[in-house]
């Protein structure tokens, strides 16, 4: 053992770098009817949201769009022409929404045809909600389960609206069955804002939609929107969904249920 | 037309095979080359006949050499950089065996890129090559004081990097899995540790990587891209050393020594970070995680002086927890066991086999319930390599390589899920080779070669086939039966021709071919990628590259310029369909998508190798794109690594004999990405809208890093060396990543938000040997 060579770093400091506003020149955009709308297994009216996009540094509100005719047939042959209550917003006259039916959407505006369609999946029943805790970097923190039994055929689809006393939970929660087939639910409904911490006694409100695996795919697609540069994550792009004719947004067609829990 | 060109070198190689055996009138010189002080055998040695100047060769993987000599009187030259060169007068009246020692050279002159010989570059064919100098990369400043070989890589024309804190890599265009990284022959899959931030190899344990960047010789293939080529220490064979760092980020030991003096040797090398020693001191972190090691083992035994057998291996391990609840660990494991024979004065055959395999594991408890998910990729592999030195004018090697993929891909297991038993793919990649390195004149240099590659489908598993997205059929493949093959030739060539002493011209064109394909969920490399090979939708990539390059000495011949310039065509390129979930799907393929890329640049490169100033100037001009059917309205678009302009400068410069200084800046234009053209407010949410794919950039990248190395006074026992380094000098906050966000004091207001992840970074080292 001749030679012995020893490296000591005595230290290392890394002054981390933080988040900065910053300004950007963008590509000039080209305004874009938005639809959103749903038929549910409720009772009407249903509601039809007609809106254009707008640019970045525009404020961000729903820019309306009144000049629509909006129609909704079913496959038993109803046709209901929505009517426009205001900045947008199209309500159905007539038309039922039923577990299995299909709705289709036609939206004509300045001579443009949309079109889309959609099929309302087997309702699913939302058994309960539970409350799940789990130790988080020192801390107990809470999140809800909602509880129900996945069908055994492959294929179904769920989208979650949390909302924790009165403010809603801006993350899309949506689950499907590719890897829980047929089993009782037992994956929480874990947020992402950590400004939406759930404490002791805080009410959760949970609605639970059974939707298809298009509109499980347009939400999943959402919130892969994560921000661009090697940080960020898939190259992002406008969601795919069921309207055809070069409309943003989607049409669907699901089951409502809704349970509330308070945390203990 | 391939084909015919494929005919035509198998022809050739047959003729030099013939000729071989004809040319029995000259004598044989050969043996090996090594170490005087280690017995390290010396890789890409020249050795040269001074009386004839057309008559020289570069030593083999394995120091060896063999040269074709008519009888006679010679004075033979051996030189290495970082070397003594060697003269020595020999009397050729028979067939001889001489093994060369040099002696290192006592100067602290060593240079970070290095051809192996002063004029080297002018002379050879080979094109896209550099070698890395791993004693002198310790002066280029880098992140954390740790020397690493990718991030050195990274500043090379032709090489980006996938980011700040990653050690990903883009060559000419390619995808990071489009790399062919070998350590001791066998493919590591994952060459990072720490999410990126640290790269697999620990440089104490490495002799020396060449990174080649698409013209390969016809032996490597299986990736697109490159080859980088990491060869292991082999240990000293003359005495005991060991080799020692502790560092706050991480503490590392070697050991080497002999096993028979003068004939065999080990080294063992370990490395070991501990940030998480630091978050346990924390209240809020201490049940956090973080840590990763790696170990390098390797022997050889010289069983005669024709035979050697070396055995080397690597393992490495991540792990990454938070608390109870959430676990991820991964890493690789090779091995290799090598036979080297000496079969003639004039055939050597190296036997390599090979054991890779890469998996990882992330673990989610969730009170009573827990989550797993797994993967692996494990490779058997057996070579078998000739090199038969023909004649004066021809170097012939030939070989054939084997290997069985066994890949699982993402496998879920847990209480709450349906656990699917998976027992992965297996397929069966073959190819055999030939490539002759012929010195047609004192001029001109051509290598040429041919390699065929198979990949066959094998049973145990069903495949679906896919048309638009459905399927369409469905194959079962019983086990042990064997499914479709593909097959496919890559014609390879370049030449070189000197001009004069001081320029050359070289052109190249090669083929290369990739049956294993990386899907990737994100941006930077995690260890969660996903490797899946061909199938009966998924059809090898192919990548055929021409370049033509020019090799001058330039202002008195103290610089060495190069530029080189490609085109490179990019068929059965892999995305995925927007809102595919890669991991949980059940088949993956039905989510794929396949199309078209192609890349071009030109590449300028001025070096300084020698003086008190060393160091080179690299600018890539360049673009990169892709079109694939399904994405971007089927047009063309830019990969994310499309970046125009990309600037490197490294210096190193000897003040006097205590104080030396380097520095290492940087420029690129940021990474293509896409940034929203619009938003709309649905259900009371901001939604962003999206025009075309990555039709906008990141700010620019540029970066600064300064480091100073002080030499204290040496005595007989103890010799002690000060670095000061000071990573990002003025500070810039480059863009990690961009996002978009509601202002929380306004939400109507859309915040563009930057993120970056280092400021400066300074670190000091002192260093001591006794």
């Amino acid at each position: 053992m001749k030679k012995i060579l020893f490296i000591v770093v005595f230290f290392t400091i890394i002054f981390i770098g933080c988040d900065k506003e910053i300004t950007l020149v963008l590509d000039d955009n080209k305004p874009v009817l938005v639809i959103d709308g749903s038929i549910t297994d409720q009772a009407g009216p249903y509601f039809v949201q007609l809106s254009l996009s707008t640019t970045i540094n525009n404020p961000t509100r729903i820019n309306g769009v009144n000049n629509a005719r909006v129609i909704i047939t079913d496959q038993a042959g109803v046709k209901d022409s929505l009517q426009l209550v205001s900045n947008g917003l199209y309500k159905t006259q007539k038309i039922k929404g039923m577990e299995g039916g299909t709705y289709n959407l036609e939206v004509e505006v300045d001579q443009k045809k949309y079109t889309a369609s959609a099929t309302m999946p087997l309702k699913v029943n939302f058994d309960s909600l539970r409350i799940n805790t789990f130790p988080f970097n020192g801390e107990i923190r809470y999140s809800v389960i909602p509880v129900y039994a996945d069908p055994v055929t492959l294929g179904n689809s769920y989208r979650f609206i949390q909302k924790i006393n009165d403010t809603i939970d801006p993350t899309f929660h949506v689950f499907n069955d590719n890897l829980n087939n047929g089993k009782v639910n037992q994956r929480p409904l874990r947020g992402g804002d950590d400004n939406l911490k759930i404490k002791p006694r805080d009410n959760v409100f949970v609605e639970m939609q059974c939707i298809s695996n298009t509109s499980y795919t347009y939400y999943y697609s959402l919130n892969l929107q994560s921000g661009a540069g090697p940080g960020g994550g898939t190259a992002p792009s406008n969601p795919p969904s069921n309207i055809e004719g070069g409309a943003l947004g989607i049409f669907s067609a699901h089951s409502v249920q809704r349970k509330t829990i308070t945390i203990r | 037309m391939a084909k015919k060109i494929g005919f035509f070198n198998l022809i050739i190689g047959v003729f030099s095979l013939i000729s071989s055996v004809s040319a029995q009138s000259t004598l044989v010189l050969s043996g090996s080359v090594r170490d005087k002080q280690t017995g390290e055998s010396l890789i890409k040695a020249v050795v040269r006949i001074q009386e004839l100047p057309n008559a020289g060769i570069i030593s083999n993987e394995y120091g060896f050499y063999s040269l074709s000599l008519p009888k006679g009187n010679y004075s033979v030259m051996v030189s290495q950089v970082g070397y003594e060169t060697l003269v020595q007068k020999i009397k050729l009246d028979s067939s001889i065996t001489i093994n060369f020692s040099l002696q290192t050279k006592n100067v602290l002159k060593e240079v970070v890129v290095e051809s192996s010989r002063k004029n080297d570059n002018l002379t050879k064919a080979q094109m896209g090559t550099e070698t890395i100098n791993m004693a002198a990369i310790s002066k280029v400043p880098v992140i954390f004081g740790e020397k690493d070989l990718l991030k050195t890589i990274q500043l090379l024309p032709g090489v980006k990097s996938a980011g700040e804190g990653n050690s990903g890599f883009f060559v000419r265009g390619g995808g990071a899995d489009q790399n062919l990284i070998l350590l001791d022959e066998a493919p590591v899959y994952n060459a990072t540790h720490l999410l990126g931030f640290f790269s697999t190899f620990n440089s104490d344990a490495i002799k020396d990587a060449t990174i080649i960047k698409g013209n390969s010789p016809s032996q490597y293939g299986g990736r697109l891209s490159s080859v980088l080529d990491v060869k292991m220490k082999e240990g000293n064979n003359q005495d005991y050393t060991v080799n020692g760092g502790i560092g706050l980020i991480s503490s590392k030991v070697s050991i080497e020594g002999p096993l028979q003096k003068n004939k065999s040797s080990f080294i063992l090398s370990g490395r070991r970070t501990y940030a998480d020693v630091f978050l346990k001191a924390t209240e809020k972190f201490k049940d956090n995680i973080l840590y990763f090691y790696d170990l390098n083992a390797k022997a050889n035994y010289q069983i005669n002086a024709k035979n050697k057998i070396y055995v080397s291996g690597y393992f490495g391990r991540d792990e990454l927890g938070l608390g109870q609840d959430f676990g991820i660990d991964w890493g690789n494991k090779t091995g290799t066991i090598r036979w080297n024979k000496i079969i003639s004065n004039k055939l050597f055959l190296n036997t390599s086999f090979i054991y890779s395999d890469y998996n990882y594991n992330v673990k989610l408890k969730n009170g009573e319930t827990n989550f797993n998910i797994n993967s692996e990729i494990k490779d058997v592999n057996l070579k078998q390599d000739y090199t038969l030195y023909t004649n004066t004018q021809n170097t012939l090697r030939f070989g054939f390589n084997t290997i069985l993929h066994n890949i699982r891909p993402s496998t879920f297991t847990g209480t709450v899920i349906n656990s699917v038993a998976k027992t992965g793919r297996n397929g069966l990649e073959n190819a055999v080779y030939l490539t002759n390195n012929y010195k047609a004149t004192n001029q001109l240099t051509i290598d040429y070669g041919m390699r065929l590659s198979m990949y066959t489908l094998m049973g145990g598993d069903v495949y679906n086939i896919y048309q638009n997205g459905v399927v369409s059929s469905s194959i079962k493949l019983a086990p042990s039966s064997f499914g479709k093959t593909y097959a496919n030739l890559e014609p390879r060539i370049t030449t070189n021709f000197r001009i004069d002493d001081e320029k050359s011209i070289k052109a190249g064109y090669a083929r290369n071919v990739q049956h294993l394909h990386l899907l990737s969920n994100s941006v930077a490399s995690s260890p969660s990628d996903q490797w899946i090979g061909n199938s009966y939708n998924i059809k090898p990539e192919i990548a055929d590259q021409i370049s033509v390059g020019y090799v001058t000495k330039v202002f008195k011949s103290n610089f060495e310029f190069t530029t080189e310039a490609y085109y490179k065509h990019l068929q059965n390129q892999i995305d995925y369909k927007d809102g595919a979930e890669i991991n949980t799907v059940s088949d993956v393929e039905s989510v794929l998508l396949y199309g078209i890329g192609r890349a071009y640049g030109l590449e300028l490169l001025l070096k300084k190798k020698e003086g008190r100033l060393t160091g080179w100037i690299g600018y890539t001009l360049s673009k990169t794109e892709r079109k694939i059917e399904g994405i971007n309205e089927n047009n063309w678009y830019n990969a994310r690594q499309d970046r125009t302009h990309d600037i490197s400068v490294v210096g190193i410069y000897d003040l006097n004999a205590r104080w030396s200084i380097s520095g290492v800046f940087v420029y690129n234009t940021g990474d293509a990405v896409t940034y929203p053209t619009g938003k709309y407010n649905v259900q009371g949410q901001t939604l962003y809208q999206y025009a075309a794919r990555n039709a906008n950039r990141m700010p620019a990248y540029h970066r600064l890093d300064f480091s100073a190395t002080y030499e204290k006074n040496k005595t007989k026992r103890m010799h002690g060396s000060w670095n000061f380094s000071l990573y990002n000098v003025y500070g810039r906050e480059n863009a990690y990543r961009i996002s978009f966000k509601d202002d929380p004091n306004d939400p109507t207001r859309t915040q563009i938000i930057r993120t970056a992840l280092f400021k400066w970074v300074p670190s000091v080292t002192y260093q001591f040997k006794f």
